[in-house]
């Protein structure tokens, strides 16, 4: 009898801890995410996206008729807490799925306890390279690799610009210094020399001893890879020196927002970036998704946005086409996902020493007149670029 | 020496001064502070946070100028200062506590709720004053035509520098020349001398909180126009502060504008000569040396001219 009482508490318990995801008609999903410190600028971005993607999911019935309940952990952008986030989520909350994080140094913790614990990990925006190129097979990442991030800007070198020399400026962080990697040997394939390649503390004052030294060696093209307010701070402070290299470009991140227009005004000019998404491409769903970020929070979204937006989505085709929802079930229709998103069409591939990685088209933005305006690959164009670009003296 | 390696160094020289002033003018409120108190003020950063979120407000509110809002950042955080001092600060100064130095911890707490008042009100987003002069300069070869090499002089970074001075200067002026001032000092050197000698330790110590705040406020207003804006911002510029306090020696204006000269100059030639990222290794480099070399301070070195402590 006590034997059998156990048991039957046992039972209950696990019963009771077991259908906590899926109690009543909601499906739980808590995104981890940084809401403070630095990079809460593109935490919020992104939880307005997951947000917005929820309520449309929600409004045409869920998930087979489960709606989603949203909600989000600040993880501050630090590692440790991203870490401690995601094994409360899995071991406790017994969450079947983990979306979300941003800095590649706290997807990198996540991935590697989401692998730990054999629950499928979905990277929406992080780059660093080696997340997915460990052999992980719980890890998926829908936004394209840092070393194919400069791939439509090296091209738009290659055939615009032709250079014969560039300098290198990253910021010291995981995604800075693979970024860094990523350019240094595209240029090199490339047959263009590169001068300088140099790193830097994000949230420095005072880039100008950095930038003269940059100015005395002379480069055709100076290429950085920066957060939000480094990307700004380093143009105004290209202008102040006059630097005049043929082209400014940026790896993506800090260069891709519209922030960066609006702190370094006319410094930003003519500069270019690349990027994995622009509001003004043609994937199904992708204007409706930025008029929407438009209207409610007066801005148009950047990638981060756009990524987490449809992420949303690619868990939802995944659960719909899974057998059950147990992180296994999950991982296998994750594996064989083919669906077209609003950030772009989505496949999960084992190739070039990746694993799990979804490739994609990247973008060349060129700010125009004080606005993102796409430039390369040609087709996708929405304006023309400019180049070459006045030198900063002749400028106004 | 070719013209472009010396092109290098006089930019690098350049900016470092210019950063340096404004070191300096962080350092002086804290190094005022612990010289008459005796505690480390580690919210310094966030009251620095503080002042450059009214400037922000003003700015983008009423379109005051960031510079034109020290009038206002100031006294505010004068205000603010005081009000830290003596509802916070010297309550538990006076209570034996079973941890030493409780008042440190205090201020890192008062840091810590600054800094999320701020993510609270303002959101965690950047924030800038886009002002028109951001990106203004002058050129050496625009003026001197023939010139074989070109130097820049940011226009924002140099007045942001001579508010700095002037703001140093005053305040040397008022601990030197004011009855007030001298209580200040008097404070500083010998607490129970100058309650025998009649001065309200008390008020003065109130006050020198309130005057710290405020000059840190003041930096916060000059560097709202060349830098950015958000709630964590305070750590690193307590930090800044710290070194500098140390290097200039405990109290000592003057030894503070020394000191945020050469953090700022010896930044500068790093980043240009070590690369960037070494730049904050060369700022601890230059606290260990102080701290095992010059344990006084740079002050310690002119023993015989002590301005201001």
């Amino acid at each position: 009898m006590r034997h059998l009482s156990v048991s039957l508490v046992v039972l209950l318990l696990a019963v009771f801890l077991g259908s906590n995801v899926f109690a009543g008609d909601t499906f739980d999903l808590v995104v981890p995410l940084p809401l403070t410190g630095k990079q809460a600028k593109f935490g919020e971005m992104m939880k307005k996206s997951y947000e917005i993607a929820a309520e449309e999911i929600n409004a045409k019935g869920g998930i087979r008729k489960k709606k989603i309940a949203l909600s989000f952990e600040d993880s501050g952008a630090k590692p440790e807490t991203a870490r401690s986030i995601v094994e409360k989520l899995i071991d406790t909350k017994k969450q079947p799925i983990i979306v979300g994080e941003y800095t590649s140094a706290c997807a990198k913790a996540v991935a590697a306890v989401a692998e730990e614990r054999k629950t499928p990990y979905l990277i929406v925006a992080s780059a660093d390279d080696d997340i997915t190129q460990k052999n992980y097979k719980y890890v998926f990442r829908q936004n394209q690799v840092n070393a194919h991030y400069g791939d439509s800007v090296i091209d738009f070198i290659r055939q615009v610009v032709k250079p014969k020399t560039m300098a290198i400026l990253y910021e010291s962080s995981a995604f800075g210094t693979s970024g860094a990697e990523g350019m240094m040997k595209d240029a090199e394939k490339a047959g263009i020399k590169v001068l300088l390649k140099e790193k830097y503390e994000a949230g420095s004052v005072d880039f100008k001893p950095l930038l003269s030294k940059v100015k005395a060696t002379r480069p055709d093209v100076i290429y950085m890879v920066s957060y939000v307010m480094d990307a700004s701070l380093l143009m105004k402070q290209i202008k102040e020196l006059r630097i005049d290299a043929r082209l400014f470009a940026g790896g993506a991140a800090g260069f891709a927002i519209p922030e960066f227009i609006a702190n370094a005004k006319d410094a930003a000019e003519y500069v270019i970036t690349a990027t994995l998404w622009t509001p003004q491409l043609k994937y199904p769903g992708a204007k409706e998704y930025s008029e929407k970020y438009k209207k409610k929070y007066g801005d148009y979204p950047s990638y981060h946005g756009a990524s987490a937006y449809s992420a949303l989505y690619v868990v939802k085709d995944a659960l719909e086409r899974a057998k059950d929802w147990t992180p296994d079930g999950i991982r296998t229709a994750l594996k064989a996902t083919n669906t077209m998103t609003a950030f772009g069409p989505v496949r999960f591939e084992d190739k070039e020493g990746y694993q799990n990685q979804n490739f994609i088209d990247t973008f060349v933005l060129q700010v125009i007149k004080g606005a993102h305006e796409t430039i390369w690959p040609e087709k996708y164009a929405s304006r023309k670029y400019i180049y070459p670009m006045l030198a900063w003296r002749e400028r106004k | 020496m070719t013209s472009s390696q010396l092109e290098v160094l006089l930019q690098t020289v350049i900016s470092g001064l210019l950063l340096g002033g404004l070191y300096a003018l962080i350092g002086i409120g804290m190094t005022l502070i612990m010289g008459v108190m005796k505690i480390i003020n580690l919210a310094h950063g966030e009251l620095m946070m503080v002042g450059m979120y009214i400037a922000y407000v003003l700015f983008s509110w009423f379109h005051i100028d960031p510079y034109l809002s020290i009038l206002i950042a100031a006294p505010a955080l004068f205000v603010l200062g005081i009000l830290l001092q003596k509802f916070l600060i010297n309550p538990v100064m006076k209570v034996d506590a079973i941890i030493p130095e409780n008042q440190v911890i205090l201020t890192v707490g008062i840091g810590m709720v600054l800094a999320n008042l701020a993510t609270i009100t303002f959101s965690s987003d950047y924030k800038t004053t886009p002002v028109d002069y951001a990106t203004k300069a002058w050129y050496l070869s625009d003026i001197w035509k023939a010139s074989p090499i070109e130097l820049s002089l940011s226009l924002p970074w140099s007045v942001s520098f001579c508010f700095a001075l002037m703001i140093t200067a005053a305040l040397w002026f008022f601990l030197s020349r004011t009855d007030m001032g001298k209580s200040i000092r008097a404070t500083a050197q010998d607490k129970d001398a100058a309650l025998l000698m009649g001065v309200n330790v008390e008020k003065m110590r109130v006050i020198t909180f309130g005057l710290g705040s405020a000059i840190v406020g003041a930096a916060g207003c000059l560097f709202i126009p060349i830098y950015y804006l958000y709630p964590d911002l305070g750590g690193q510029f307590t930090l800044i502060a710290f070194v500098i306090t140390i290097l200039g020696g405990l109290g000592s204006t003057v030894g503070a504008i020394v000191g945020g000269l050469i953090l700022g100059v010896f930044e500068s030639l790093t980043s240009t000569y070590a690369g960037m990222g070494w730049a904050p290794v060369g700022r601890f480099m230059i606290f260990i040396a102080a701290l095992i070399f010059v344990p006084g301070g740079i002050i310690s070195l002119f023993k015989k001219r002590k301005f201001g402590k």
